[in-house]
């Protein structure tokens, strides 16, 4: 009985927590940009200021779906949070692990592209279709990295792959693996969808692309999607690469390390056409996780 | 800047939310746009401000129409202000849209913006240094917090107004009228 409260705290609390940390990610990171630019930035909780004003603003539906796929796509993310080890606590550790987040993962965007399919905006159709190009990209090398560790580990727990990594190191630095890691890390800003891969919603050229026809709440919805898919995907490469972490605070910190690295190639890096952006993520990623996979195979059996 | 006003926060969440969140639109009308890209970056930073300049007028809140307005551009105008949501502030940048400005005898340019969309402020200028920006924006957050930024009430009153010059200026629109018009009231005569 105790039990099951434990879990239903876990369950309700996790979701709201990953979303705290994605979205002082989100006012981190502006913060970080203005102050690598030589700017001051704006203060930490700017983004909440603009959820608060965009929740408080009148905003405009184009349809059934246009309400339905963004819940869809936040409702995604939420779930594959709750699969997810934070340090040692994991709500719904015993079920799926690694294969059920690749399924969920893919709802996301697939919830966001239906909404936004519903706003008959040409910029739209074209922000939707570099998306799911872009995600054709990652996905070949990410199934190849979560591959290699599911191989390694024998396991297709992710809580099994941290308490291993607790007892014998990261698996960053161990051998077959660290190919694996350096390729999830090189995909990493493809998955965040930041430069060099932001030309999903890209400004300038296409009107931020999917986000043309959100404003108010529909708006504010989006970006708490984006800060989920933000805790999401840096979450995933801490627990399988850097250990994991024995508790919380620990592992909050190895993700904003991460991330401010992250951060760092978004400030230098100028914006790939997605036709450069397949070619990169088909050669080197791919490669080096494909060499991973075959390492891990022949030293495993 | 004063950010710690929790009991304004407290009081009316949504007004300070639109006072410190103002999202600009990317709109470059005129020469005036040219001091715009200083104020955004490096050298004046309108981001401590929560000032940025999104892409689309659906996920903005502020319109900065920057020099003189063409006829074809006014045209762009409407549409763009229409498609913002409420709450909106526009502000007219540069002395060409208050009355003409060096354009005054212009065939091809509107004088008096106002007629055409409600303006909540002006910086007068030709041009306007960068730091007139932020002098009307602060000047735009205390007008905010006395609710007297209402340009998007005063457009849903008096559309009927706005919505004959418009036509007075640009001929028959081709879009569908905004809000309901009932009255058939005069509109102003243009200049």
């Amino acid at each position: 009985m105790e039990n099951m409260v434990v879990k239903i705290t876990q369950i309700i609390l996790s979701p709201i927590l990953a979303l705290i940390v994605g979205v002082f990610f989100l006012g981190l990171a502006r913060k970080i940009m203005a102050r690598i630019h030589w700017r001051y930035g704006p203060p930490l909780i700017q983004p909440v200021i603009d959820m608060i004003r965009l929740f408080y603003q009148k905003s405009v539906s184009h349809g059934r779906m246009f309400d339905l796929g963004i819940i869809l796509s936040l409702a995604g993310s939420i779930v594959v949070v709750l699969f997810l080890p934070f340090g040692q606590i994991c709500p719904l550790a015993g079920s799926g692990g690694l294969l059920v987040i690749l399924y969920i993962m893919l709802l996301a965007p697939l919830g966001l592209a239906l909404s936004a399919g519903q706003g008959a905006n040409p910029n739209i159709s074209i922000g939707i279709s570099r998306k799911f190009i872009l995600t054709l990209g990652y996905e070949a090398p990410l199934l190849l990295v979560l591959l290699s560790v599911m191989t390694h580990y024998k396991t297709i727990s992710i809580m099994e792959v941290v308490n291993i990594q607790q007892r014998t190191g990261w698996s960053i630095i161990s051998f077959p693996l660290f190919l694996s890691g350096l390729a999830y890390f090189l995909i990493l800003p493809a998955i965040l969808g930041i430069r060099p891969f932001d030309m999903t919603s890209a400004t300038q050229e296409i009107s931020s692309g999917p986000m043309v026809e959100y404003g108010g709440k529909y708006l504010a919805l989006t970006v708490l999607e984006h800060a989920l898919v933000l805790f999401i995907s840096i979450a995933l490469f801490v627990n399988l690469f850097l250990g994991g972490a024995g508790n919380i605070v620990s592992f909050f910190m190895k993700m904003l390390v991460v991330f401010v690295l992250c951060l760092c190639i978004n400030a230098v890096f100028p914006r790939f056409r997605i036709e450069q952006a397949i070619k990169y993520l088909w050669k080197w990623p791919t490669l080096l996780a494909f060499l991973g996979l075959i390492t891990t195979i022949a030293i495993r059996s | 800047m004063d950010r710690n006003q929790i009991t304004k926060w407290l009081k009316a969440p949504a007004k300070m939310a639109n006072k410190y969140s103002l999202h600009a639109i990317y709109f470059c009308t005129g020469c005036g746009i040219i001091e715009v890209p200083p104020v955004i970056t490096a050298r004046w930073d309108a981001e401590r401000f929560g000032i940025i300049p999104v892409a689309t007028p659906r996920q903005a809140n502020l319109f900065l129409i920057t020099g003189y307005v063409s006829v074809k551009t006014l045209k762009a105008i409407i549409r763009t202000y229409e498609q913002m949501l409420e709450p909106k502030y526009t502000v007219g940048f540069g002395s060409c849209p208050i009355n003409g400005g060096m354009y005054w005898d212009s065939y091809n340019t509107i004088k008096h913006l106002d007629k055409y969309i409600p303006i909540d402020g002006w910086i007068a200028g030709c041009m306007p240094r960068p730091e007139a920006i932020f002098i009307a924006v602060t000047h735009l957050w205390t007008l905010i917090e006395k609710g007297m930024a209402n340009g998007y009430v005063r457009y849903k009153e008096n559309y009927e107004f706005y919505r004959k010059n418009q036509e007075m200026a640009l001929g028959k629109l081709d879009w569908p009228a905004l809000y309901q018009i009932n009255s058939d009231s005069k509109a102003v005569e243009y200049e």
